[in-house]
């Protein structure tokens, strides 16, 4: 795999990913901007609205159709949290021309400039959106809103950081508010619109087995060219939860209790989150980790019980689905590992095990499509560019005074138990 | 070894049956550092009643069995975990149970040898002792009361209810907090003895190999097990006609929820051959994009009238004993998309199917059928699950040229028929 990048204007830049490991070629448009409360649920709305039709192919099931016939292109969007900014995400996956029975068109040429008109040359009527998309798309969003509630333990995770993050850009919804729907109409949302894109940052992913006329198809593409250089708003440092020790219950009606425990973390620099990873994996990363052992094979409290590193915002979050009349107990054995973390109680093996899985993981990133265009995002976001190699080292490195270092840091922020 | 060269995908497949009848399946992915092993027996939920070969008599055993075995096969008699020995190599190591198999996996970039020492050794060296059946209650136990928090799930099972009278697919994966209450460790040996013989399994690995090699490291692995005769499995009888066309359940959800079955004959009643069930496959696949995917007209009506929320979901799911058709998604009034559906099959049936339409779908298709060969650890376990059903993966590619609007259209008539449909509502 090759990787390159290129400035293509001020804020706005192209990253290639040059592999014949695929029988696809992935495209992807990530917009990038600060996590507001005042711009969150517009953002969201305008991802909704722009799949709806752009002027060239007017409706979604112009839309469709054209994909189809390109042997099923896969279009996707979404909405993303990264730390404190919220991305607007666009896909678009084809076949490479290699296993193409009959070929009519650069299939490639084709859907990179399919994907660029959805994202930047929207359906205008009347100096708006077109009212009836925007109108459906803010109920359909409401629902998404609403429709929080359905996955339980996703929602136990996501109201821990709420309220960890309680009036923090992090603490909100990446789809939005309902009550801030209401004050949307068409011609508002296009004026949002044309602010996200002339002050956001934008990537542009191409991966797959390319060649060089890609640059030149993205470059001199009308719209790009249309495109204001800019100085990107967006957040590079993360901001801290200055919230204290807190415990919350919440009621629904739920048969098994979602138990979510937040940790500030502390890192002091970049160097440290990757023994902040190391240490995750040994708490509750892996099935050898000491939740997964502890909570679940010795105790028997839980199915499901792990913890995940959110290295933007530096905070582990433990989760485990627990009988209801289990949850001080749970606490208790969750405190107890971490406590046992701090007191330099875990083996060489365990360390060296939480390492080995961890590299297993970074050798994926280039065997996997999506993965490796996540990789390379997360490396542009923190402004730390590293390759697969130093990653490897840098883990390699890692010794346990590095972990302990960690552990000692280490303080839980926020409890939260969804029960019923 | 036997190659398969499937020159539109340029993959090949290296088949061998071994002399205790179980079949090697291996796919080489030059340059890929990914490697995914898979082994899986050809025993699910779905097995609850058989005669072990060599007895007469029938054996019933309690619901969630084969689900419950797949925990315990981890344990070793040494008092290690293999899952926690595989955890430690830096692997990726998983199992799952299905309605028609259980298979016990793993996904490395090293180490890959080691793995397959631990996995193959686990596989075939059950320990079950009282005592560690007796622990695995209360962790299937939240297990189940996880899955009773999902509310795709119930109405997914509900679903089942409505269309399956007998097939033990209406009972959940995992049994019930009193089903598995009666498993003991004999039990677990039986079913193990049973259906864990080399001629009821199938091995799938994936990645940058050569095939004769790997082969040769597999078969040293192997315990010295001779194929134990075939298994007699006793399914219910189960009628054609559906249970009933409705059920509903409350749940708190955002809106309801809904699932539509459409119940057929499955392949065991049809005595259709491998070629028939793919291009049954692949027939059912079009013509669902046809009705309800995204460039239909009916989900473009859903859509624009505000109908439902979000996507449809659409499948054709069957094994050897069941045979459906589920369609899904969220909506205010679900008996409204439900009839809506019903009146488009009506109108497809009438007016026939598009050419045009028709020919962008076999497409889609196609390209849809490529992308699958991107993921090492994809390739091996559709390789696995199609081969389950009696199907090499690769003639998805092979029978979809074959396909036209003339057999669309019987099936069509074949499958989608108004008696035959239910609809499960989850709602507050």
């Amino acid at each position: 795999m090759k990787y390159i990048e290129k400035n293509i204007k001020n804020g706005i830049k192209l990253h290639i990913l040059n592999t014949d490991k695929f029988k696809t070629n992935l495209v992807a448009v990530f917009l990038t901007t600060s996590l507001k409360r005042e711009t969150v649920t517009s953002n969201a709305l305008i991802s909704a609205v722009l799949r709806r039709g752009s002027n060239t192919m007017k409706t979604q099931e112009e839309i469709s159709k054209k994909l189809e016939e390109l042997y099923g292109a896969g279009f996707d969007c979404g909405i993303n949290k990264t730390g404190d900014n919220q991305v607007l995400k666009f896909y678009m996956e084809t076949v490479n021309d290699e296993y193409v029975p009959q070929m009519s068109e650069n299939m490639l040429k084709t859907s990179v400039e399919s994907l660029l008109d959805i994202v930047f040359n929207p359906l205008i009527e009347n100096n708006g959106f077109k009212k009836e998309y925007v109108e459906q798309e803010k109920k359909n969003m409401k629902q998404r809103i609403e429709g929080r509630i359905d996955d339980k333990a996703r929602y136990a995770l996501d109201r821990c950081i709420e309220e960890m993050y309680k009036d923090k850009a992090f603490g909100l919804y990446r789809f939005g508010y309902v009550e801030d729907l209401n004050n949307i109409n068409e011609m508002y949302l296009y004026n949002c619109y044309k602010r996200l894109i002339d002050t956001c940052k934008i990537d542009i992913f191409v991966s797959g087995n390319i060649d060089d006329e890609i640059e030149k198809i993205i470059a001199e593409n009308v719209y790009i060219k249309k495109l204001k250089e800019r100085q990107p708003i967006y957040n590079v440092v993360n901001e801290k939860t200055n919230q204290k020790q807190n415990e919350i219950v919440e009621n629904m009606n739920v048969t098994q209790g979602k138990l979510v425990i937040g940790l500030e973390v502390n890192s002091k620099d970049e160097d440290e989150k990757y023994s902040a990873l190391v240490y995750n994996t040994i708490l509750g990363g892996s099935a050898n980790s000491k939740i997964f052992q502890n909570v679940r094979e010795k105790a028997n409290l839980a199915y499901a019980a792990g913890s995940s590193y959110f290295r933007y915002k530096d905070n582990i979050f433990v989760t485990c689905g627990i009988e209801i009349s289990n949850y001080k107990k749970t606490i208790d054995l969750v405190k107890k590992q971490i406590e046992d973390m701090k007191n330099n109680d875990f083996s060489d093996e365990e360390l060296e095990n939480a390492k080995k899985s961890i590299v297993a993981m970074i050798y994926t990133i280039d065997d996997e499509q999506d993965t490796g265009i996540t990789y390379y995002f997360g490396q542009e976001l923190s402004n730390n560019k590293n390759t697969i190699e130093d990653y490897i080292n840098k883990i390699q490195g890692i010794k346990r005074e590095d972990v302990l270092n960690i552990a000692n840091k280490i303080e839980i922020n926020t409890i939260y138990f969804l029960r019923d | 070894m036997q190659v398969i060269d499937s020159l539109k995908v340029k993959e090949k497949l290296y088949f061998e049956k071994l002399d205790n009848g179980m079949p090697i399946l291996i796919i080489p992915k030059k340059g890929m550092r990914k490697k995914y092993m898979i082994w899986g027996t050809n025993y699910g939920s779905n097995d609850n009643v058989f005669v072990v070969p060599g007895e007469e008599k029938e054996t019933k055993v309690p619901n969630g069995v084969a689900h419950f075995l797949e925990h315990k096969m981890f344990e070793q008699e040494n008092g290690t975990n293999s899952l926690d020995v595989l955890t430690a190599l830096g692997v990726e190591a998983n199992a799952y149970t299905t309605n028609d198999h259980t298979a016990y996996l793993f996904e490395c970039t090293n180490n890959f040898y080691e793995a397959m020492d631990e996995l193959m050794d686990y596989v075939q060296n059950p320990y079950f002792t009282d005592e560690n059946v007796e622990k695995e209650k209360g962790i299937i136990g939240q297990e189940i009361m996880m899955y009773d928090d999902y509310p795709d799930w119930k109405v997914y099972l509900n679903a089942m209810q409505a269309m399956y009278h007998n097939n033990p697919i209406k009972i959940d994966i995992v049994g019930t907090i009193e089903s598995i209450s009666k498993i003991d460790k004999e039990i677990l040996y039986k079913c193990y003895n049973t259906f864990y013989n080399p001629s009821n399994m199938i091995m799938v690995v994936c990645g940058d190999f050569e095939p004769e090699k790997l082969l040769e490291e597999i078969k040293k692995r192997l315990k010295d097990t001779k194929a134990n005769g075939k298994i007699k499995r006793m399914y219910p009888e189960e009628p054609e006609s559906i249970v009933k066309e409705k059920i509903e359940q409350t749940l708190e959800v955002s809106k309801p929820m809904y699932t539509i079955g459409i119940k057929d004959k499955p392949i065991n009643n049809r005595g259709d051959n491998s070629d028939q069930i793919i291009k049954k496959d692949i027939a059912l696949q079009i013509l669902l994009e046809l009705l309800v995917g995204k460039s239909s007209k009916l989900y473009r009506k859903l859509y624009d009238e505000g109908i439902i929320y979000g996507g449809i979901g659409f499948s054709h799911e069957f094994s050897k004993t069941y045979d459906h058709i589920l369609i899904s998604g969220q909506a205010d009034d679900p008996e409204k998309v439900y009839s809506m559906v019903k009146s488009e099959i009506e109108n497809f049936k009438q007016n026939g199917i598009n050419e045009n339409d028709f020919n962008r779908i076999k497409k889609k298709l196609y390209g849809e059928y490529i992308e699958e060969y991107n993921d090492v650890s994809d390739i091996a376990r559709m390789f696995l699950s199609d081969y389950m059903k009696g199907i090499n993966s690769f003639e998805y590619l092979e029978k979809i040229e074959n396909i036209d609007v003339e057999y669309l259209t019987l099936v069509l008539n074949d499958v989608f028929k108004k008696d035959k449909m239910v609809i499960s509502i989850v709602k507050n």
